[in-house]
This record gives structure tokens, C-alpha cells and sequence, in this order.
């Protein structure tokens, strides 16, 4: 599906008198498939379950504030009840004494529904192979996203989030009971590693330590 | 340590009162006088320190556990299996005292303390889930930590460390729904009553997940209508096993693991586990290295703070101050970030001194952020404490004396906020905090209100030991040439084979930092954060004990909350400053 924004100022206005018909159309009208157009919908409205474990959850909280600023993804309406989001982002570590009230919340959230792990607890235990910890949440959740660091910076699960969004773009589910099958089409997860690592090993320069100001 | 003049020392009040036999004194690193007592003195002793002896020690610091059965160097001590340590605090001797009792057998029993510290009813809840020790008398002893539902006790030396030790993880609807059901309140088991003469109590559990419980914590709260009769705060939803932890990982590289307790504090967290291990090993840190440190633990105590600062208005009904803060948070942590390379856990003390020395340029935006901030504080002032909607809800809401705070191990601004002027850098001066000129912020009257004022003062004096930080930083090495430090000094390694050795070993094993026991308290961001490390003379710690504050802090939930609302315990939990990292370790 296609789809433009024109600044006001470019616009080719329709001028009195002038206005085409063609322009109009264009301006106000727009063709596409139901699940394309679902598809999208889906893509930029995920709303995020108010859900943390632990440090992950302060960069993750840091991402909805201003320096950040996760509206511009669509994504800044946290709902406090799993009834309402479709997201869960498990920003820190799964505790054993925590995991059966994770995957209860989870149970709750209505599909379709998505999960990013975040952090290299939530990934895999991270550094914590301990009697009390659940070597990664993907042990009893299906994850959509894993983001890796300790924690993430919030820029991290910014791109997390944007992965997810184009593969929910492209996901493609069954709208209704219809004849054929009845699965989730999923696009393949690429590697970011293979994806970035031409562009990485061609870096000379470290960055200025005063571009953080 | 200093200690004031004209104090009898406690060895001879001790053997006046009890003989000399019974007590038996034995020498630690850390110099703080440790007492070996019989089990039938224990309590006569612990109430003898508390209230009868001249200047006494009314705060428990401390009490905890250690499996002795598999430790080598124990020369001199009396035999035990299992010893239960308690950690006294004078103020007015400005001294501290540890207390040990020796077990034996495969269950062992202490007589219970909570009838001279109610306070001690969670430490001996936490002793009896991690170590398997009963007590005697205690109330209502359970599991506190651990699922109800686990088998053994994690903290002795014959259960498994790793999650890849023990089965597989899985986790089936059925298995969820059991350990769910485990979890359920149950309040006859609390002795509650299920309804009075007049009304039927209602039950509402409060967390593990809800916004305002700021982390994995779960309150069950016992209500009539909206007001609380009782609260039971349930934690043990993050542990994360990081005593256990210490006995696994190298000196060295336990440090990281130090950061993760209080994720907001950072690497202020090292500073007491580091210097513990100075103190066993006996390094001198270089002054250049002591301000270095003083500096980055400030400016995670704004951090902290802030991040505190703006959870508290939030909590309490404002939008918009946490933008504004975590704001000013990014820029600490750009500050951090260019020093130290991360944000919030930078791991950045080394075993005597730390990881790097300071860029070049390091003041410049530390000197713009000097300029920038108390503008800020100002206008925060002006939004957040002088909001009379703030001020309605918080003043006069979960207030506590001095003598309860004290009672029951509240540390950090929790009891600045009652009046008592009490900071760990300036009653017991550590990395060179007796050089830096600041003032104690208190307030008088010890409600939600007041705890928050105090931190906001605080923001204000960790900027001015920021300021003479980087009006005087000495120039100098920024780590010990001491065998023992870790990294140890590479610089000869390339001019003699043995030195070649030492430092591959050291690198490789990790140091060998001879045996003992050490502590080392610091005014943490939270309170007194403290670490106890024993040495078995090995690569590792033979038994790592976490003194957090937040712990102690949230017991105190029920006291505060009693006879308020629904939105007053929201407060409260928002005053109180705690990090569920903190309390379960």
C-alpha cells in the first residue's frame, strides 16, 4: 500500500476554480486490499503492555519520554491492563517467582499480540545463570524481537520496536473463517548483525564523545 | 575508625556483664569488634547492647547467615555448621558490633530476636528460606524470598548456583495455575480476619505488576471501604541470587554484578564491595582514584534521585515533572557515558582504584551541567514542592519518629527526613568524603513530604562535592600498584617473566585475596548499603552478604499505612525510594 504526506506548504493546492477531479480523488481517496489496509493499521498503533522486570525497565521508561519520544511510533499509549495492549515488552529478567505471573499476564493480552524481549536477561538469562532465574523468556513465550544489551539503550529498543513494525506490516493473518489455511504468515527475521555488518567494519572513526550533549 | 573519646570499649562492658568465658572476641579485616556468643546468651546479650549499655546500639544493622561447612580457614573460631551474624549499629559510639552465633547439625535452630527488634522478623524470614536455619519463637517463619513452592535452600553450599544445573525450565498452563494458586493470599495465614462486628474486609492484591508498586512487588492489602487496615507486602518476585552470585565469580568480575543491586545507584553500588575487598587485601587507593569515585557515585546519586523525584509527583498526580527529569537525567548520564562508556550500570571501580582515567576534556560537561541544574532544581521547586495539591497529599501522610525509624532500620533520608542528622560520609568518612565540604539536609517531621525534600537538598549538596571534585582533582595514578588490584599493573609485565606470570595468573584465576572477613558500609542512594565478604583465601568469595536498605524500608509498610487510604499507601510507597533490585538482591 501507498501512501504520501504533503507538507502544507507544497502542496499543489487545488486552487478555486481549478480543482480537478482527479485531484480530489487523490487527495481524499484511498484504494486498498482490507488486510493490507488492517496490516498497517496493526503496524503503527502498537500499544505497549505497562510491563517491567527490572534496570530494562528504566531505559524502556526513558524511551516514552521526551528525549525519545516513542509517539513518533505510534506507541506512546501504555495501557495498564493487558486488555488493552498488544505489545509486552519483557524489559529485564524473568525470575522463577515471577515467570507464571508474566505468562498469566501474557495469556491475558487479546490477539494479535506481540512480544520483545529486552535485554540480555529477558534474551537469555544474561549474565545471571542462577538458581532463581529463567534463562530467557522465550522458555515458555513465543518472542517476536530480541533486543540485546545490558540494558538496551532506549535508542535500542526504538529499533526493536520499528523491526517489529515492519514485520507486523507484512504479517499477514486471516481476517475471517475462510476456505484454506488458516496460519499467520510471517515475514523470515533477517540477522541485523548480516544486515549491518558491511557498513560496521567500514567505520574509521570513533564518534566525539560531546555529540551525547 | 573514629571513635569518641571517653567510650568504654564494649569487650570490657561485655565480659562485666556476662564473663569473661562466654564471649569470645575474634579479629577481623575490617577492625569492627565480632563477638562469638552462646546460644543461651544471645538474647540477654543483643538486649544488654540494645538498651542497657552506655551508649548503646539501637539500629540492626544487619543479620544474616553463613554455611560454614565447607570453609578451610577457620583457624581459631569456635566449631559451627551454620553461624547466624548480627550487625549492631552505635550512633553514639559511632561504632559498629557483630555478633555471631555457631550451629550445628543439618537443621539448625536459633532463638528468635524479633522480640527485641520486631525488625528482625524478615532478616530471620530471609536466614530460615536461604539457609534452611530455624528460629525459635519467630511468629510466623516462612518462605520470604523463594517461591513457596521450591525445594531446598539456595544459599547453602550443597544446593546449585546455576539455573543450568538444575532441570530445564518449562512452564505448562497446569505448572503456571499451581504456582499461581501458591501464591495466593490466604489471610488467616496472616491472622487476619476475614470480617469485623461491622463490615466484611475486603482483600485486594496490589502488584506483582501495577504501576505504582515500581517494580515487581505485591502488597495484599486487608481494607474496610478505602482504608487500609492492614497491609503484607510479598516480595521475592527479583531475586536474582546475587549473594549466591559472589561465591562464583572472581573478586573481579562480581563487580558488574555489584551495579545490578540498585540499578538506579550504578556504579556507586561497587564502591562498598570494592572497598571491602581493599580492606581484606589491604590496598591504599591513590587520592586521584578516591575523588574519581566520589564523583561518578554523586552522579548517580542525582540520578537516582531524579529518577525518584519524578516517580514520587507522578504517583501523587503530575504528568509533566518526570519529562522534565528525565531530561535532566539523560544529561548525567551523557556525563557518565563519557567517562565511564554506559549509562546506567558502568561498572566503572576496579579492586583499587578504577577501570580508566578521565578523558581528556572530562570537566567540560560536568562545569555545564554545575551551571545548568539548579536552575532546573528551582523550577521543580516551584512545580513539584510548592504544589499545594502535592503538599495536601503528602504532608502529614506515612510519618514516623526518629525512635521507629531507628526501630526499625530505616537508613538514608528516610531518617534524615525525621530530624536526626545522620550521614554515613560525614560520621565515618570513606574515599575521602571528610575533604569535601557539604551539608546534611534533614527535615523535621518525617512524613512523605519531608523524605522528599531532603533528596531534593541532596540533589543540591551532590553538585557542590561534584564542583570541588573538579575544581580539585589530583593528578596521579588512578589505580594501586598493589599485586592485588585487579586489573593488576601491566606496565613491568614485558621486562621479567615472573611479573609476566603474576599478571597472567591474576588476569586468568583472578586474584587470591588472603582469608578474613571484611565490611564496608557507604551512604548508598537509598540508605546503607553494605557488603560483608568472607575470604577463604581463593579466587572467589567464600560467602558475599548484601546489606541493602530498601529491605528494611518496605517492612516498615505496614506501620506507615495503617489507618490510611488506598492513595496514601501510594504515596508512601513513592516516598519510600526503594528498587526492588535492592530489596531481594
Amino acid at each position: 500500500m501507498r501512501w504520501t504526506l504533503t507538507p502544507a506548504d507544497q502542496a499543489p493546492n487545488p486552487r478555486p476554480g481549478q480543482t480537478t477531479y482527479d485531484e480530489a480523488i487523490r487527495r481524499n481517496v484511498m484504494f486498498a486490499r482490507l488486510e493490507d489496509l488492517i496490516a498497517w493499521g496493526r503496524k503503527n498503533s502498537i500499544w505497549p503492555f505497562n510491563f517491567g522486570l527490572s534496570c530494562c525497565y528504566v531505559e524502556m521508561a526513558t524511551a516514552f519520554t521526551s528525549r525519545f519520544d516513542i509517539a513518533r511510533f505510534g506507541s506512546e499509549v501504555i495501557r495498564a491492563t493487558p486488555r488493552q495492549a498488544d505489545l509486552m515488552v519483557i524489559s529485564g529478567t524473568v525470575f522463577r517467582k515471577m515467570a507464571p505471573v508474566v505468562k498469566q499476564l501474557y495469556d491475558q493480552l487479546l490477539e494479535p499480540k506481540w512480544v520483545i524481549s529486552m535485554g540480555s536477561c529477558a534474551n537469555s538469562g544474561g549474565m545471571y545463570d542462577i538458581y532463581s532465574v529463567v534463562q530467557g523468556a522465550d522458555k515458555f513465550l513465543p518472542v517476536d524481537v530480541y533486543v540485546p544489551g545490558c540494558p538496551p539503550r532506549p535508542e535500542a529498543l526504538l529499533e526493536g520496536l520499528m523491526m517489529l513494525q515492519e514485520s507486523v506490516g507484512k504479517e499477514r493473518r486471516p481476517l475471517s473463517w475462510v476456505v484454506g489455511p488458516q496460519g499467520i504468515e510471517k515475514p523470515q527475521p533477517v540477522s541485523r548483525r548480516d544486515l549491518k555488518q558491511p557498513d560496521r567494519v567500514q567505520a574509521t572513526e570513533l564518534r566525539d564523545p560531546f555529540h551525547l550533549k | 575508625m573514629q571513635q569518641p573519646a571517653g567510650v568504654e570499649p564494649i569487650e570490657q562492658a561485655l565480659h562485666a556483664r556476662f564473663g569473661a568465658n562466654s564471649i569470645y572476641r575474634q579479629f577481623t579485616a575490617d577492625g569492627i569488634p565480632t563477638f562469638w556468643v552462646e546460644r543461651d546468651q544471645l538474647c540477654p546479650v543483643l538486649s544488654f547492647l540494645k538498651e542497657q549499655v552506655p551508649q548503646p546500639y539501637p539500629l540492626l544493622l544487619d543479620l544474616t547467615g553463613v554455611d560454614e561447612r565447607t570453609r578451610s580457614h577457620r583457624e581459631g573460631l569456635p566449631p559451627s555448621d551454620f553461624t547466624v551474624v548480627y550487625h549492631l549499629l552505635s550512633f553514639q559510639r559511632n561504632e559498629d558490633l557483630r555478633l555471631k552465633l555457631a550451629l550445628t547439625g543439618d537443621e539448625p535452630a536459633a532463638p528468635s530476636i524479633t522480640g527485641i527488634w520486631p525488625m528482625a522478623n524478615w532478616y530471620e524470614r530471609e536466614v530460615f528460606d536461604l539457609f534452611g536455619i530455624r528460629f525459635e519463637g519467630h511468629p510466623n517463619l516462612r518462605r520470604i524470598i523463594m517461591p513457596p513452592t521450591w525445594k531446598g535452600h539456595p544459599l547453602r553450599k550443597d544446593h546449585p548456583a546455576r539455573a543450568t544445573e538444575l532441570e530445564p525450565y518449562s512452564l505448562s498452563d497446569d505448572a503456571r495455575d499451581f504456582e499461581q494458586d501458591a501464591l495466593r493470599f490466604v489471610p488467616e495465614e496472616w491472622g487476619m480476619q476475614r470480617e469485623s462486628e461491622n463490615s466484611d474486609f475486603l482483600f485486594l492484591n496490589l502488584g506483582p505488576n501495577h504501576p505504582s508498586v515500581h517494580g515487581v512487588f505485591r502488597i495484599a492489602l486487608q481494607l474496610d471501604g478505602e482504608e487500609i487496615i492492614d497491609a503484607v507486602p510479598d516480595i521475592g518476585y527479583h531475586h536474582r541470587g546475587a549473594e549466591k552470585m559472589g561465591e562464583r565469580q572472581s573478586w573481579h568480575t562480581y563487580i558488574p554484578y555489584t551495579d545490578r543491586v540498585d540499578y538506579l545507584g550504578g556504579s556507586m553500588n561497587n564502591l562498598p564491595y570494592v572497598m571491602a575487598v581493599e580492606r581484606l587485601a589491604g590496598i591504599q587507593v591513590p587520592e586521584r582514584a578516591q575523588v574519581i569515585r566520589v564523583m561518578i557515585s554523586e552522579f548517580y546519586r542525582i540520578a537516582s534521585h531524579l529518577l525518584f523525584y519524578g516517580t514520587f509527583a507522578q504517583d501523587v498526580g503530575q504528568m509533566s515533572p518526570i519529562f522534565y527529569m528525565f531530561i535532566d537525567r539523560e544529561k548525567v548520564f551523557a556525563i557518565i557515558e563519557s567517562f565511564t562508556g554506559a549509562r546506567m550500570h558502568s561498572s566503572f571501580f576496579r579492586i583499587g582504584g578504577v577501570a580508566l582515567d578521565l578523558p581528556e576534556g572530562w570537566d567540560r560537561l560536568i562545569r555545564e551541567f554545575i551551571a545548568y541544574f539548579p536552575a532546573r532544581l528551582d523550577e521543580y521547586d516551584r512545580t513539584v514542592m510548592k504544589n499545594k495539591l502535592i503538599q495536601r497529599r503528602t504532608m502529614g501522610v506515612g510519618a514516623y519518629t526518629t525512635g521507629e525509624a531507628i526501630e526499625w532500620g530505616v537508613t538514608g533520608a528516610g531518617l534524615r527526613a525525621t530530624g536526626m542528622g545522620w550521614d554515613y560520609r560525614r560520621a565515618r568518612p570513606y574515599s575521602g568524603y571528610e575533604r569535601f565540604e557539604f551539608d546534611i539536609p534533614t527535615a523535621t517531621k518525617g512524613d512523605c513530604y519531608d523524605r522528599c525534600a531532603v533528596r531534593v537538598e541532596e540533589m543540591r549538596q551532590s553538585l557542590r562535592i561534584i564542583e570541588q571534585c573538579v575544581n580539585n582533582m589530583p593528578e596521579g595514578p588512578y589505580k594501586a600498584h598493589h599485586p592485588l588490584t585487579t586489573p593488576p599493573p601491566k606496565e613491568r609485565t614485558m621486562h621479567d617473566i615472573e611479573t609476566l606470570i603474576q599478571h597472567f595468573v591474576n588476569v586468568s584465576w583472578g586474584p587470591v585475596i588472603p582469608p578474613g572477613e571484611a565490611a564496608m558500609t557507604i551512604e548508598a542512594t537509598k540508605g546503607l548499603n553494605s557488603y560483608y565478604l568472607t575470604s577463604d583465601g581463593g579466587t572467589m568469595s567464600y560467602r558475599t552478604r548484601i546489606r541493602t536498605p530498601s529491605f528494611p524500608h518496605l517492612q516498615m509498610i505496614p506501620l506507615m499505612s495503617r489507618g490510611m487510604m488506598v492513595a496514601d499507601l501510594i504515596a508512601i510507597l513513592a516516598s519510600i525510594d526503594f528498587v526492588m533490585a535492592d530489596v531481594d538482591r
